[in-house]
């Protein structure tokens, strides 16, 4: 087989496939979201008080920086669905059983992945252009020095992250939910926080801080009393600041050029290790017994010999009956449809969650109220992101749509069901936290948790039933539970804990946006039911 | 009981018409919906099942408009679609108890049933063991339990006996018989054995179009003293095919036995056969591609 044109024709077949799919373009439309928003200094580089005068340099870098920054944690979620794609659809089958090699798969799987993400960055590319016209702070268009950190900058960071999007995929433990939520660790750490955390500042895959660093020495040399300040931020309007200084970019020295393309390189290892895990489609679920162990071995029957003008002796296929059901056996009863709602979410889990979420519980009756209620039912609020997830998504992800919907009062009745299942699940796991504010009679609190316990379900089913997979809920949950409840960030929390004098204020507005959440969630599945 | 379409049409994005001002009236029995690939049965099948919207035209149940009130039909509704997903941790038996709980069968009346269904669709043995390790005819077969749960009035099946063995099929077109007594049952597949096994009326879909309804007899007569057997070498076979409509070969030791459609006998020494549902609907489809030629050069 000719392995480039099956590599070729592996990632053309899964980019067009992508590309023509309407998710793609809110893929690019979220790229423009973001281009949008550093033009309009929403989000900012800033060197203490000051940033730079929008040249090209100024602009190509501080763009290229948001594109690894975001895109890399998002694009992650948008392509991490090429293997599982072939799979759903039953196409893997067939590739599985064709002479394609594992390495020549994954690596057409990863240039797919790589063509999307760098899809995003060339519509952040050209949105950096526009910026540097409408900013028209330096009239002067330096095509080099605006473009070159996307290449050298952007892109490597881009097959790291298709290459990982991929390795995920292939490793059964990471491949579902839990990858999605491991993901922005590895993201946090790995991915942002690694020359930090090892005082190496080469050991930068995403080219934040070789960016930094020469930003901090063109600061050091044009602004009096500058100290090494150095942040990227977003806001919800303008950040102030007091004066520009003029940066010359980044002198890009073959040194830095090396170790860009050794991230490539990394990002190409990264797939053959994907290739060595890649199970080939093999059928066999990891959560089903294996067949070999339950199978008893039997001695073989021989087979009977067919001898011409025998004597038919097989019984006759069996008649068939059903009793006819009484017309009385038709029921509206309300709690039989979310009983089964609940055993739906529940059933899979293993002992082992239970045990976790039982000590979660203990744990928030037994710790001082102020642990009880932050940290710990934090915890206890992400433990069921898998629950969750599936809520509104499941019947798209396993192929049960119609079934459902040709069902009488679905909407009414299976989807509030579905709702109330998984404010249950958050009730149950947070009851300590719950049950302590109240006998506390801090009432306020209370509130806040039952706000808190209101909106996580109903998050979940608003982004399950619009996109039809768990992934934006993983990784939107995952993003605001790190922020929130694990940074005491005010409003972000959604247990209340950090919200001090506001608790009041800031419960209302989740009350309202769970509101408006399941009103969506209704519409959205209101409009799948008339035209599936 | 009775099921109305009138003047159906469905227009896909792309200008695409899936079905074309279709015109059918039910009653108790079964419909067998015959037609090509890409006729328009599915599409017919989505909105009578009212999962799909109507581009225009209505279709009444019981004098209703399902499209203003699905759930007057969805009560009473049993529907297989061709393709379905089912959940891979739950075992049968659960699987159909959540669906009966959507279907809102209280939960005594469903064990009876499911336990009924199961054994009707032989997989009794099988209940407890997860969706997931099932074969695709036993998902298939738990697809068929899942449309009977309610006891429906109106059961829509789409391609039910696809990747079952022979025996199962037999099992699946009685069980659609003795169903049909009393409801009204659309059956649509590529199989014409299994309608011909088991319809009271025939439809035939092509082009979006309904070219055809009513029953087998109907059809049947329409072919009567045209289907013919002739005996013709291997070498021969081309030719005959090419002048005539050929709807099946047989290889025999004095040759191979073709059945052919033609107005008149195609040869001196051909065989005047009875007529089969096959051979009417492969005419009927004939018919259509010539005048749909003929239309065509025309304009």
């Amino acid at each position: 087989m000719n392995a480039p044109r099956a590599i070729f024709a592996i990632a053309r077949a899964d980019f067009l496939e992508r590309v023509r799919r309407y998710s793609f373009l809110l893929t690019l439309l979220f790229a423009v979201g973001l281009g949008y928003a550093a033009a309009t200094g929403r989000i900012t580089l800033h060197l203490g008080d000051y940033r730079g005068v929008y040249t090209s340099a100024w602009i190509g870098a501080l763009v290229a920086i948001v594109t690894t920054c975001f895109v890399s944690l998002v694009g992650f979620y948008i392509v991490k669905n090429a293997i599982d794609r072939d799979r759903q659809t039953g196409v893997g089958q067939i590739l599985a059983a064709t002479p394609l090699s594992k390495i020549s798969y994954a690596l057409g799987k990863f240039l797919s992945n790589l063509a999307v993400l760098s899809s995003m960055v060339v519509v952040l590319a050209v949105a950096a252009v526009a910026m540097q016209f409408f900013a028209a702070e330096d009239p002067h268009l330096d095509t080099i020095a605006l473009l070159a950190p996307f290449i050298v900058i952007a892109l490597p960071a881009m097959a790291l992250i298709a290459a990982l999007a991929l390795l995920f995929e292939t490793l059964p433990l990471l491949r579902g939910g839990l990858g999605n939520v491991a993901w922005f660790f590895v993201w946090a750490i790995l991915g942002i926080g690694l020359p930090e955390i090892t005082g190496k500042h080469w050991l930068d895959p995403m080219g934040l801080m070789t960016v930094a660093d020469c930003m901090i020495e063109g600061a050091k040399a044009n602004i009096p009393g500058y100290k090494d300040s150095f942040s990227l931020t977003i806001a919800d309007a303008p950040a102030k600041i007091v004066d520009t200084f003029r940066w010359q970019g980044v002198p890009w020295t073959s040194q830095m050029i090396l170790l860009r393309v050794g991230w490539m390189l990394a990002a190409v290892v990264i797939v053959l290790l994907a290739a060595l895990f890649f199970d080939r489609f093999h059928p066999v679920s990891w959560f089903l017994p294996s067949v070999q162990k339950t199978k008893k071995v039997s001695t073989p029957r021989p087979a009977e010999q067919l001898t011409p003008g025998a004597t038919i002796s097989a019984s006759p296929v069996p008649a068939v009956h059903l009793t006819p059901l009484a017309s009385a056996a038709r029921s509206d009863a309300f709690g039989r449809i979310f009983a089964a709602e609940l055993r739906l979410a529940l059933k899979g889990l293993r002992w082992w969650w239970y045990c976790v979420a039982a000590g979660l519980l203990i744990a928030q009756f037994a710790s001082p109220l102020e642990i009880s209620r932050g940290p710990l039912l934090g915890v206890a609020w992400i433990w069921p992101v898998m629950v969750w997830s599936a809520m509104g998504s499941r019947e798209s992800r396993f192929g049960t749509r119609s079934l459902l919907f040709s069902c009488a009062k679905i909407l009414p009745r299976q989807l509030v069901a579905c709702f109330l299942a998984g404010l249950t699940v958050a009730v149950l796991v947070g009851a300590g936290a719950g049950v302590r504010l109240l006998l506390a009679r801090s009432f306020t609190g209370l509130f806040a948790w039952a706000t808190g316990a209101l909106f996580l379900p109903a998050l979940a089913l608003s982004l399950g039933t619009l996109s039809g997979t768990g992934k934006p809920f993983e990784g939107l949950l995952t993003a605001i539970w790190y922020v929130g409840p694990m940074n005491h960030t005010p409003g972000i929390d959604f247990t209340g804990a950090a919200s001090g004098s506001r608790t009041i204020s800031y419960a209302l507005i989740y009350f309202v946006l769970s509101a408006a959440l399941l009103v969506f969630a209704f519409f959205v599945r209101a409009r799948q039911l008339r035209s599936l | 009981m009775q099921l109305t379409v009138d003047n159906l049409s469905k227009n896909y994005r792309g200008g695409v018409q899936a079905l074309r001002n279709v015109q059918l009236s039910l009653k108790p029995g079964v419909l067998g919906l015959l037609g090509p690939n890409g006729a328009g049965k599915s599409t017919l099948m989505r909105i009578l099942a009212t999962i799909t919207q109507a581009s225009s035209g209505r279709v009444l149940w019981n004098d209703q408009d399902i499209a203003r009130n699905p759930d007057a039909l969805r009560g009473v509704l049993g529907y297989l679609p061709q393709d379905f997903g089912v959940y891979p941790n739950l075992s049968a038996i659960e699987f159909l108890d959540y669906l009966a709980a959507v279907k809102g069968i209280p939960a005594a009346a469903a064990r009876r049933r499911i336990s009924e269904l199961l054994a009707l669709v032989n997989l009794a043995d099988a209940a407890k063991r997860p969706l997931g390790g099932y074969s695709g005819g036993m998902r298939q077969r738990v697809g068929i339990a899942q449309a009977l749960l309610n006891d429906p009035q109106l059961l829509i099946v789409d391609e039910p006996t696809a990747g079952l063995d022979p025996e199962e099929r037999v099992r699946i077109r009685n069980l659609l018989s003795e169903l049909a007594g009393e409801r009204i049952v659309i059956l649509s597949t590529h199989i014409v054995s299994d309608v011909e096994a088991v319809a009271t009326e025939i439809a035939i879909l092509a082009h979006g179009e309904l070219l055809a309804h009513g029953a087998p007899e109907a059809l049947l007569s329409q072919v009567a003293g045209k289907i013919w057997e002739v005996v013709v070498s291997s070498a021969e076979l081309p030719a005959l095919r090419e002048k005539h409509l050929v709807s099946s070969t047989a290889h025999r030791s004095d040759g191979v036995h073709a059945r052919v459609v033609a107005d008149s006998a195609p040869s001196a020494t051909a065989r005047q056969l009875e007529p089969s549902l096959e051979d009417a609907y492969l005419a009927m489809l004939a018919t259509q591609r010539n005048s749909a030629a003929i239309a065509g050069a025309a304009a």
